[in-house]
């Protein structure tokens, strides 16, 4: 049982880092607080399930295409982003969490104008089955979750070590001044890290479209975990976000079976306070890296 | 000549406020009501906001202290009248506010945003296990005879909202504080401000204005439940109206808020639905970010950056003529 408990919470983990690693980028490279990723991944989720209805489309059709889609989206509204972020009007950084705001709203409210409040799913073919490992049960939908999580993590990783744009994303997370005048195009690595962003984002709210279900009012939700993780990672650390996931998930998934899922939501947001009280750093901060 | 008008002008206004629950009708008298509760909502909420600089994504949790205190009070086992237990609603969230800004305005920008939010959120939960708010059920008020009544408290609790803002913010060493540290924090610490302690003063004081109208508002609905008076929306509202009207000026949340719930309740009776209400909402911050960021006040004649922008136009027209 116990160990059932915590594998279940790691799983979930995964799925709560995997929709925050964008937002982890966007807040170290552009220091944009993201209050629309809830947003995104509830789109994300009206991607996957209308893909499905109208295309007939499975998961790995879906997939691709709402990671292209929502990139592209994202993409489009960098130019916006970079503007508040780089206006001479005083504490851009709280205009640009004024300006998401804005957009998370928009979001919230189209949804709910368009597709009202209903709750829907994704409907898939691998919806019910399971895999049995060692006594355990593991859902194939949250194991497909955890290792596209992990695989994007590590993708994502290479992609910033590895090639030329992603020295120039880290350069610009380092300083945008010093970047900019080394000859990196800052506005278009801020379009582009924001694309990528919305992108992972959006392809993993298809997931959680998949597992659990969808409607306007979610995105609030997947908004604050991914504060969570964000916080208790540190500002900037990609890899921090996965530990910190893992430990969201176990905690929460302990606390529902022992002591009552009323509880559960209480403990997230005071750990979550604690902790931004005692590390405001985050815990797995290291200094100077994106 | 001018002052006469004003004053003129200021008594035609005082008279019709006054007056206003005589003729209207319940219909407008309500929403009048709910206006000035905004407004002065908005207000509370543009102290740390918009003075400070530190954005309170946890407003709403003063607000419901003052709407639960006056709710468990005047229920069974107290049954205390309502006056009483407004200083009550008031103590409680200003002791709140006290221990809990003291360690959270150490944090800045969106961390200090996140932990406020965090923190609401806590409170919200809370409310709905905890017995003696009734948890998610709720809790009901004596209800009130005359509804009137309501419309001249709110009026007289947004009087004294913005009384004491302009006051403390406009006309004091204390605003000077506030907008200094919200400029730049480090400077005004070397100009010996003692920012930690102006800070939170200015927390506890917005705490404070939340929680009064917080008691009057669950006074008049009679019902209260923890969405209704601890859910994060009531912080979106207050947030949207200031950035709508104008961040950190006096005057920009009365009018950011007098617009929304105009609009909000227009909408609400012509097509009984305010789920587009929030896409305007959302288009509406998002435009005033981009294009305005000192709101809808700053178009008025007068204002500060009205000159700016003149100022601006007549250097590009000697630029234009000299070139």
């Amino acid at each position: 049982m116990f160990l059932q408990t915590v594998a279940n919470g790691i799983l979930i983990g995964g799925i709560y880092a995997a929709f925050s690693i964008g937002f982890q980028l966007v807040f170290g490279v552009l220091d944009v607080v993201d209050f629309a990723v809830g947003g995104w991944v509830m789109l994300g989720g009206y991607g996957g399930y209308w893909s499905a209805r109208l295309l007939g489309a499975e998961l790995y059709v879906s997939l691709p295409l709402c990671l292209i889609a929502f990139g592209i989206l994202g993409y489009l509204m960098g130019p916006l982003i970079y503007r508040v972020r780089t206006s001479r009007y005083a504490r851009p950084t709280l205009m640009a969490l004024a300006f998401t705001f804005g957009v998370a709203t928009f979001m919230r409210g189209g949804a709910l104008t368009l597709w009202g409040f209903d709750t829907r799913s994704v409907t898939t073919a691998f919806g019910g089955m399971s895999v049995q490992l060692l006594g355990l049960t593991f859902p194939l939908l949250r194991l497909i979750a955890f290792g596209l999580a992990l695989v994007t993590t590590l993708a994502l990783l290479a992609f910033l070590r590895g090639t030329r744009l992603g020295l120039g994303i880290r350069a610009t997370a380092q300083s945008k001044e010093h970047a900019a005048l080394l000859g990196v195009d800052v506005k278009r690595i801020s379009m582009l890290v924001y694309g990528i962003y919305t992108g992972i984002t959006g392809m993993m709210g298809v997931l959680l479209a998949a597992i659990y279900s969808v409607t306007p009012e979610v995105g609030i939700r997947y908004t604050l975990l991914a504060f969570f993780m964000v916080v208790l990672a540190g500002l900037g650390s990609v890899t921090g976000v996965l530990a910190a996931g893992l430990l969201l998930g176990v905690l929460e998934a302990l606390v529902a079976i022992y002591i009552g899922a009323s509880y559960s939501y209480l403990l997230v947001f005071g750990v979550l306070y604690l902790t931004l009280l005692v590390a405001p750093e985050g815990l797995f901060r290291r200094p100077r890296r994106a | 000549m001018r002052w006469v008008l004003a004053v003129a002008l200021g008594l035609a206004a005082l008279a019709i406020a006054v007056s206003l629950p005589f003729w209207a009708g319940g219909y407008w008298t309500r929403i009048a009501t709910g206006i000035f509760m905004w407004a002065g909502l908005a207000c509370s909420w543009n102290i740390v906001g918009g003075y400070a600089g530190y954005i309170n994504f946890g407003q709403v949790a003063f607000f419901g202290v003052g709407a639960y205190a006056t709710g468990i009070l005047m229920n069974d086992p107290y049954d205390w009248t309502f006056p009483a237990t407004v200083p009550a609603g008031l103590t409680a969230s200003a002791i709140l506010a006290g221990a809990v800004g003291w360690p959270t305005l150490r944090l800045r920008g969106a961390y200090f945003a996140i932990a406020t939010w965090a923190f609401a959120e806590a409170l919200f939960q809370i409310s709905t296990v905890l017995d003696i708010t009734g948890g998610p059920a709720g809790l009901s008020l004596p209800p009130i005879v005359d509804e009137r009544l309501f419309y001249y408290l709110m009026a007289a609790a947004a009087a004294g909202t913005y009384g004491i803002a302009y006051l403390l913010l406009e006309r004091s060493r204390f605003g000077y504080r506030l907008t200094a540290l919200r400029d730049n924090e480090t400077a005004a610490e070397t100009l010996g401000i003692n920012t930690a302690s102006v800070k939170v003063s200015a927390f506890v004081l917005s705490a404070i204005l939340s929680a009064l109208f917080g008691s009057i508002f669950a006074y008049w609905v009679t019902f209260i439940n923890p969405r209704s008076v601890l859910g994060g929306d009531i912080t979106d509202q207050m947030v949207i109206m200031v950035l709508v009207g104008g961040l950190g000026s006096l005057w920009g949340p009365a009018l950011g808020a007098a617009i929304l719930y105009l609009v909000n309740r227009l909408l609400w009776s012509y097509w009984g639905d305010t789920v587009i209400y929030i896409v305007i909402l959302g288009v509406a911050i998002a435009a005033v970010v981009l294009f305005l960021p000192d709101g809808l006040i700053s178009l008025w004649p007068r204002h500060r950056r009205r000159n700016l922008l003149g100022a601006a136009l007549g250097r590009l027209g000697r630029w234009k003529r000299d070139a």
